[in-house]
């Protein structure tokens, strides 16, 4: 079996300087892959290029297919145009925005929006089915119907996300894109929409990618993981593997660096530095000023490589078979 | 400094929503006091009272021992306690300088003139940054770490001995925030500085506070020590509360019983103990009596539940033996736990 969304060789480019750069992943049906890594590591850029929805002056390249259940043909998302597009988005793939809650039309009711984006995707609906489905949706996502009639500032920020996941799920796509679904929220909220992503994913079959940069949240919620650091992935593979063996010293010191309950006390010593700036690319490996393991050959830039089943690793030195200990080099001072 | 029996209120008088009800805490020399809690509990608000940032309803604020009420104390006190905040982005004046952010405090506080450039210096060295490459920067030239690097600076160049920060990193990338922490816990040891991390993230307080305070509609209803707080909850909301936290580990899977809901209105508090809606051990008398904090381990651990003896205020007054003798709390106690074990 072809999987749901496969995505081979994306590019995304800003003006020459590669923003995504040679991103590849698949995802099959029912399958949630976490998308994870820093601000400005190319993980936002990524989701909007799948849906085509990069801002001006940001060109995108690269392959990306997504096989509905029934499609003969794969839709070549790649090579669409705006036009054609309109009729996969929301349809097929629909993507939860980044600070989604605010994005909520402010002097719309909640009804009418959802309202909106059925009609709008799918010509021929009736009013009553639309209705139907509106109630459907809101309790699918755990809202009362009821709040359907009330505006975005009547209701808080957790119900707000509910919202937001019940517009991505409006036309019944086969993949949803979470772009940090849960980060303006605190942690008993973040849980609830966890667990209702989880459901939904569950139930309704959903193949989901969550964008994040809290680890802790993918460990809890996905089958695979893809790392990006500088537009590049720099290490994948199922979360068990990723987790319990890290093979890029990136994803090695993230998660070291991660508080955990009931784990060691105090702070484990941070990644130095900061990522690198696009303009100014370091020679070489994009980890390698940060990293405490860099040796010569780092100067040339390592490929994604197969270091165990189901397992690539971006590093010159993987598979580690040990991880040497580093000395706490302190954080120093910022030039 | 000592917190005892604060209160803010807000709104009119028909319509009131009790933000801090009756909070008592205390932070001591050289301490990390995490103090947790949901989005709206009022661990914001409690912080911003206690520099007199926040208009009080009753309770005072004493730094050691003298209460800060008045002009001239609450300027000492807002020298020796500073101030960050979650939002590094909205902090900083974006038409000043690094090096008229940082010295702002000093001109306010009237410090002499001629020491200002040293202790600018001194500050942003201390928070990780090149004095001679920062100075001249504006806000928008520097990133959410740098930002609030900056922002610590500033709030370290009167030397204070403590230091409030609310959700310093919660805005921040994993890497970035574990530097922040790191340079705050390094001036804590240097300094001794006492520090106070208002947060929901219960890692966080797990990995970095000595003692620490969970807050629920404006009033704490669990204290101890980090590590018993947070291994052995002896409070409902606070065993809700570990539960919710995401773990960076395997096999946690998400069977686990999860807090429903969201805070009931401030306005409009239940009857009795204010957690009772949502709390899965409740029992009969838990919508009429409003509980306070009982001793509830070795430590000083306490909380505020009627599942532990003490917790009762009328059986507390009429002395303990009187409604059901002793050990009856424990009994219920296990009850509950029994039953929600299985």
């Amino acid at each position: 079996m072809k999987n749901l969304l496969e995505v081979e060789d994306l590019r995304v480019e800003y003006r020459g300087r590669p923003i995504v750069d040679g991103v590849g992943f698949s995802l099959s049906s029912g399958e949630s892959l976490g998308l994870a890594g820093e601000s400005g590591c190319g993980k936002t850029t990524t989701a909007l290029a799948l849906m085509k929805l990069l801002p001006d002056g940001l060109s995108q390249s690269g392959s990306i297919e997504l096989r509905p259940e029934g499609a003969e043909e794969p839709i070549r998302i790649g090579k669409r145009t705006e036009v054609g597009m309109q009729v996969v988005r929301w349809r097929h793939i629909s993507l939860v925005f980044q600070g989604a809650m605010n994005s909520l039309d402010p002097v719309k009711k909640i009804d009418f929006q959802i309202d909106e984006v059925i009609r709008l995707h799918e010509k021929g609906v009736s009013g009553r089915e639309v209705k139907e489905r509106i109630a459907d949706l809101l309790s699918t996502v755990g809202l009362t119907p009821k709040l359907g009639t009330r505006y975005p500032h009547q209701l808080s920020g957790g119900q707000r996300q509910r919202v937001m996941i019940a517009l991505a799920l409006a036309c019944r796509p086969s993949v949803v894109i979470a772009d940090e679904p849960t980060t303006a929220l605190d942690v008993v909220m973040q849980a609830q929409v966890l667990e209702l992503l989880e459901k939904l994913r569950r139930e309704l079959g959903l193949a989901m990618i969550l964008i994040t940069h809290d680890l802790a949240v993918l460990a809890e919620t996905c089958d695979r993981i893809a790392v990006m650091y500088a537009g590049r992935i720099v290490e994948t593979g199922t979360i068990e593997d990723v987790f319990s063996n890290p093979q890029h010293p990136y994803t090695k010191l993230l998660l070291d660096s991660l508080p955990v309950i009931g784990g060691t006390r105090g702070l484990a010593p941070p990644i130095p530095g900061g990522p690198p700036d696009p303009g100014n690319p370091p020679e070489g490996c994009a980890f390698r000023p940060r990293c405490p393991y860099s040796e010569d050959r780092c100067l040339a830039v390592p490929d994604l490589r197969e270091v165990g089943k189901d397992h690539a690793a971006a590093c010159h030195f993987s598979p580690w078979a040990s991880w040497p200990k580093i000395e706490a080099a302190g954080l120093g001072v910022q030039k | 400094m000592e917190v005892s029996d604060l209160a803010v209120t807000f709104g009119s008088r028909r319509k009131q929503s009790r933000a801090i009800d009756g909070v008592s805490l205390e932070w001591r020399r050289g301490e990390v006091l995490g103090i947790v809690g949901e989005s709206g509990c009022g661990k914001s608000t409690l912080a911003r009272a206690m520099l007199g940032l926040q208009e009080t309803s009753a309770g005072q604020v004493t730094l050691e021992g003298h209460e800060a009420g008045g002009k001239a104390a609450m300027r000492e006190l807002r020298r020796r306690i500073q101030m960050i905040f979650q939002d590094p982005y909205q902090t900083l004046n974006p038409r000043q300088r690094v090096s008229a952010i940082v010295a702002e405090p000093l001109v306010v506080q009237g410090v002499d003139k001629s020491v200002h450039q040293e202790h600018i210096t001194k500050a942003l060295v201390d928070v990780g940054l090149d004095p001679a490459t920062y100075l001249d920067r504006y806000p928008h030239q520097l990133s959410g770490g740098q930002r609030q690097r900056v922002a610590i600076a500033a709030a370290l160049v009167l030397e204070p001995e403590g230091l409030i920060c609310d959700e310093p990193v919660s805005m921040l990338d994993t890497s970035v925030r574990s530097q922040i922490l790191t340079v705050l816990m390094d001036l804590q040891k240097r300094r001794n500085l006492a520090l106070i991390f208002i947060t929901h993230d219960l890692s966080l307080a797990w990995s970095l506070c000595d003692r620490i305070a969970v807050m629920y509609l404006g009033r704490v209803v669990e204290a101890g020590t980090a590590v018993d707080v947070i291994e052995n909850p002896k409070h409902p909301y606070t065993e809700a509360l570990v539960a919710a936290v995401p773990v960076p580990a395997l096999g946690m899977g998400r069977a686990r019983a999860l807090l429903k809901g969201e805070l009931p209105d401030a306005t409009d508090l239940p009857g009795g103990c204010r957690f009772n809606p949502r709390c899965q051990k409740r029992f009969e008398s838990c919508d009429r009596i409003d509980p306070v904090l009982a001793d509830v381990g070795p430590r000083e651990q306490r909380a505020a539940c009627l599942l532990y003896d003490g917790a009762d205020p009328s059986a507390r007054s009429a002395g303990p033996a009187v409604t059901a003798g002793p050990g009856a709390g424990r009994d219920r106690a296990e009850q509950a736990r029994g039953t929600n074990d299985g």
